[in-house]
């Protein structure tokens, strides 16, 4: 655990963040908004890790919140440092990293098509992945698909006596479905 | 009633339609999951080509379109541009379960549930993916249409073209399309 322990204390001792070692190569890092594009040119230049794996969101709905997710790589060292953040989800706002890394640009735009992330400076076509799209965007848990597909397009007849899976599975175990899930079942 | 429209046909409508059920000419062209199934229907085991199935690189050489599986919003506007440009005789065959009712995708945000109501229909195939026998059994429904005269849904199409372009235009909002004249 030297590398991991390593990057994980030059990273706090320079930015006073908080983080764990998750397990062997994996680095677990939360860390304010304002400061992670520096956190990320820190680890790029000084530290060796060069390469962007992955940028996610993840929809925390219940806290008002969007988790974001960098992982990024250093081939010498060979760990895995995931630096999360928190934004807002009103009006949500987020610095733009593509001078750091040329390819988060990609991300970016599909965050800001599926998610409605905004993120200033962002070059690129506003449509990434849908056409003409003026509803919420998608991928956010309270856009209800269920009913915008019934809205939009033609319900062919004779789906309605097709049993809901889930609910036939926890009659067979007794598991019972939580209340968040139950929106998506059929009765 | 298809015994009836089989004794009118004239000698030379027979003929047409003995020729034409002969040589499909399949669009390649594949729009979801289903295309995977395509591959084993024309390779040796299960051997289309005795059927006269085949494939053709553009939409002016081919007979039938095949929409296999799901079908998102966005490739519907390329399938109509495609269906518009084939030449008449033109079939259209529905593949899988998406193409029926939606499917598994019958409540995601970009794909059309009924693909009848955006383009005329010959030939549904279910299942989910329907296996290359289903597949060939598919043609085989065509061809006994073809064969009878009763698969003309093209000439339905230009019929009936302003119930089928309200129902396309409401699902591709921002309407940029040539305008093809068959």
């Amino acid at each position: 655990m030297e590398k991991e322990n390593k990057i994980l204390e030059a990273i706090k001792v320079a930015f006073n963040v908080e983080g764990h070692i998750a397990r062997e190569k994996r680095v677990m890092i939360t860390a304010n908004k304002d400061i992670v594009s520096s956190i990320l040119l820190f680890c790029k230049n000084q530290q060796g890790y060069i390469h962007l794996n992955h940028m996610s969101v993840v929809d925390r709905i219940e806290d008002g919140k969007f988790e974001l997710n960098y992982i990024i790589w250093s081939p010498t060292e060979k760990v895995t440092i995931m630096l999360k953040t928190f934004i807002d989800r009103e009006n949500a706002e987020m610095e733009n990293i593509d001078s750091i890394w040329d390819q988060a640009n990609t991300y970016e735009r599909e965050m800001r098509e599926m998610y409605g992330i905004q993120f200033p400076g962002l070059i690129g076509r506003q449509d990434f992945a849908l056409e003409d799209w003026d509803e919420m965007p998608p991928m956010r848990r309270d856009f209800d698909t269920h009913a915008y597909a019934e809205k939009t397009f033609y319900q062919r007849p004779g789906r309605e006596d097709a049993k809901d899976v889930r609910e036939e599975l926890t009659k067979q175990s007794g598991e019972v479905i939580p209340d968040f899930a139950k929106k998506y079942s059929r009765e | 009633m298809t015994s009836n429209n089989k004794d009118k046909q004239t000698i030379v409508e027979y003929i047409q339609n003995w020729s034409r059920k002969h040589s499909l000419f399949v669009m390649a062209y594949g729009t979801g999951c289903g295309a995977i199934e395509i591959p084993a229907t024309m390779t040796s085991r299960y051997d289309a080509e005795r059927f006269g199935i085949r494939g053709a690189a553009t939409p002016r050489q081919a007979d039938v379109l095949l929409i296999t599986g799901y079908l998102a919003t966005k490739t519907l506007k390329r399938v109509i541009r495609v269906y518009e440009q084939m030449q008449d005789p033109k079939y259209v065959i529905g593949f899988g379960s998406c193409t029926i009712n939606g499917g598994m995708y019958y409540d995601s945000y970009n794909t059309i549930n009924a693909l009848d109501r955006y383009i005329p229909v010959d030939v549904y195939i279910n299942g989910c993916m329907p296996r290359p026998e289903a597949v060939i059994s598919g043609f085989v429904q065509l061809q006994k249409q073809i064969a009878e005269g009763t698969a003309n849904n093209a000439a339905k199409y230009k019929e009936n073209l302003e119930w089928y372009r309200a129902n396309q235009k409401k699902i591709i909002k921002n309407w940029r399309m040539p305008d093809y004249n068959w």
